[in-house]
């Protein structure tokens, strides 16, 4: 309590000490109406203010100063200012103004002074409307700092009932938003009134600039206080169809702090009555088609959690181990993966990736949030678009199939709140052949497979060059070579023979007897030159010690196979002279049926020891 | 005024993936097993060079590119 009194007296001072200084510069804009809205209902205070400022002096004035209490400006994670046209359906709203952070020279040394810089000057007897919002985080103080599990959370709120200016103010009106119907206590000033969950403060009328009425405001809250102290989004993209995103989150409760001892039995039973601090479930609001979503720890995976998805947005609701009470943390990683083209674009020669910046996660505050994009490897990148301040460095990756590593761009930034969860750009360049060079990688690690498997059987390890046993084996190769062409030989005879049978067959059919005397003549001479090429191998055979084995099956092939030959042959001269003597099929019949057994029989014992001497 | 903006997406559907993966790795295999069989029957001067380079570069492609799309279609983008 009494922290509090000396920093509300130590405003005090400085407001009117600064009101001295200003005077000077602020004569010439005045603001008409003021209207605030403070909005406690979560962790995060939003304040809306709608103004109507005027300019009463003579010169056209081009920038509207803001002022901020240090205590607030340090925890200001959002100040957005735009400038409203019409009112109500035809209100129109002008793009977010640039907004810096100034030093003025008298200015007193607890104040923070933001300078926003209108689009077009203001002119004399000119008037603007604009709306301010700001988001403040980690600026509620829970009080009493310390409950137990029994107890419910208070917070106090500190702030003035006139907004901070250095312009002097006609009317100002403030409205603070409860979480809920019931208030613990807040200041009583004049003009004050608790209706619902609103106190309304106002409306003041011509207050000078630097007015400050310090206002307290303690009730209770049990919104969830989720504060992640540090969170590392990393997001790879890979052409091949996937946008990857893992989040590490390190929470923790940062309300009021828990006392004494957690009672599992009470908290189970009664969880609106022992445990009405505490929260158990975090809502994130995954994009929509998001897939392959994991929720998992050091420990492993962490099953407690539910996906319900629409085409709009995937929602997943996660519950950590144990539920979380003032002062308690917990780390967990989120993991999901969302289809390329809702965040991946092609625009002039370029690419870029489209995705917003910050966590999915419902009402969370980010003391340290590291967004790290990894691009496919071979890309470079040429420019980074944020809408807002970031810390921006480099680095490289090395994952899957990588050769070089892949670029990664590091974005950091402190104090971020949802507001912040908007669109960002990456622009690089990527050809679409570097796309080929994993496939192509791993092409090759297979040929290398493959050729080392035909160096490895053209190779000759043996040591010793002239023991005998290397000298049979060289030999007993070459005679396995020598069959193997002679096995060659042997089946084109064969496929002679076949040919043959079958020009007799297309005879019955067709009755070309000339075309039936032409297959005879080329089959004639083919067969001539597979005798020749016979010769040679057999002689090798033999003269080779080591085909012993084979040469009388050989031999005995060869004179089977000249046998069928010689069947073959009469059987389809006989054909064909019957067909020139046009003879009654009946006789032709008689004639060639004795052969065609002989045929049929000769051409299974060749068969036979073809497969014999294959099997050696 | 501003260039048009296209998605961007894979060069090959995405459900394509695990039938590519089957049919390639299946196709591959069989051209390797052709190639192993050449390896273990053919003997001294008979084996050609020229063959096996072909048999060997042709299983290679679909080995590759078959465990290229069995590596997509089980999640692990690369």
């Amino acid at each position: 309590m009494a922290r509090m009194r000396f920093d509300l007296t130590l405003l005090l001072l400085f407001a009117f000490g600064s009101f001295l200084f200003f005077s000077a510069v602020s004569a010439d804009l005045v603001i008409s109406k003021l209207d605030r809205r403070i909005d406690l209902s979560s962790h995060i205070v939003r304040a809306t203010t709608s103004l109507k400022v005027e300019n009463n002096g003579a010169e056209a004035i081009s920038e509207f100063l803001l002022p901020f209490p240090e205590h607030q400006a340090k925890n200001l994670a959002l100040l957005t200012v735009i400038i409203v046209e019409g009112k109500g359906k035809s209100k129109v709203s002008s793009e977010s103004l640039p907004v810096r952070i100034v030093n003025p020279k008298d200015s007193p040394p607890s104040l923070v002074w933001y300078s926003i810089t209108l689009p077009k000057e203001l002119g004399k007897g000119g008037s603007l409307n604009l709306e301010i919002k700001v988001a403040l985080s980690n600026i509620l103080r829970p009080f009493p700092e310390k409950i137990t599990q029994a107890d419910v959370q208070l917070i106090v709120f500190q702030d003035s009932a006139q907004v901070l200016s250095p312009y002097a103010v006609h009317m100002q009106s403030l409205t603070v938003k409860l979480p809920e119907p019931k208030v613990e206590s807040y200041t009583k000033l004049e003009n004050t009134k608790f209706s619902g969950s609103e106190i309304k403060y106002g409306p003041y009328e011509n207050q000078p600039p630097f007015t400050y009425t310090p206002l307290a405001v303690h009730y209770v809250s049990n919104k969830p206080f989720v504060v992640a102290r540090e969170l590392v989004r990393e997001i790879e993209i890979s052409h091949w169809g996937n946008v990857q995103v893992t989040e590490s989150y390190s929470l923790v409760h940062a309300g009021a702090v828990i006392l004494g001892e957690f009672s599992r039995l009470e908290y189970q039973a009664q969880p609106h009555l022992r445990g009405a601090s505490a929260f158990r479930h975090l809502i994130a609001k995954l994009p929509a088609r998001a897939h392959s979503i994991y929720y998992r720890d050091d420990i492993g995976n962490i099953s407690t959690s539910n996906v319900w998805g629409d085409s709009s947005m995937t929602l997943l609701q996660i519950e950590p181990r144990f539920p979380m009470f003032g002062g308690w943390k917990t780390t967990f990683t989120i993991g999901y993966g969302l289809p390329l083209k809702d965040f991946l674009f092609k625009s002039g020669g370029e690419r870029f990736l489209n995705i917003p910046f910050g966590s999915p996660i419902d009402d969370l505050v980010i003391d340290n949030l590291t967004v790290k994009i990894v691009l496919p490897e071979g890309s470079k990148i040429t420019s980074v678009s944020v809408p807002f301040s970031v810390k921006q460095s480099k680095q490289e990756k090395i994952s899957h199939l990588d050769v070089v590593g892949r670029p990664v761009v590091v974005l950091e930034k402190t104090n971020v709140v949802p507001e912040h969860s908007q669109y960002f750009q990456v622009y690089y360049k990527f050809s679409n052949l570097s796309l080929l060079q994993e496939p192509l990688m791993l092409v090759f690690g297979y040929f290398l497979l493959f050729v080392a498997c035909i160096a490895y059987v053209r190779a000759d390890f043996t040591i010793s060059k002239s023991s005998p046993s290397y000298l049979a084996k060289l030999q007993w190769d070459e005679v396995r070579s020598t069959i193997q062409q002679f096995e060659g030989v042997v089946n084109q005879c064969l496929i002679v023979h076949d040919k043959l049978q079958a020009s007799l067959r297309d005879l019955s059919r067709t009755g070309d007897l000339q075309a039936c005397k032409a297959a005879r003549k080329t089959a004639d001479s083919t067969l001539k030159e597979l005798l020749k090429d016979l010769k040679p191998l057999i002689s090798f055979l033999q003269s080779s010690p080591q085909a012993a084995q084979i040469l009388p099956k050989v031999e005995e092939l060869v004179a089977k196979e000249k046998e069928l030959q010689e069947k073959i042959m009469q059987k389809h001269s006989i054909v064909v002279e019957s067909y020139d003597k046009k003879s009654g099929i009946k006789d032709t019949e008689n004639r060639v049926t004795a052969l065609e057994q002989k045929i049929v029989l000769l051409r299974q014992e060749v068969d036979d020891l073809v497969d014999t001497i294959d099997e050696i | 005024m501003a260039p048009s903006v296209k998605p961007i997406s894979s060069p090959v559907p995405i459900e394509w993936y695990p039938t590519l993966a089957f049919f390639m790795l299946s196709i591959g295999l069989v051209v390797t097993s052709s190639f192993f069989i050449y390896e273990a029957t053919s003997s001294g001067k008979n084996r050609s060079l020229a063959k096996e380079l072909s048999t060997s570069a042709v299983a290679s492609f679909f080995l590759g590119f078959g465990s290229l799309f069995l590596l997509l279609a089980s999640g692990v983008y690369v």
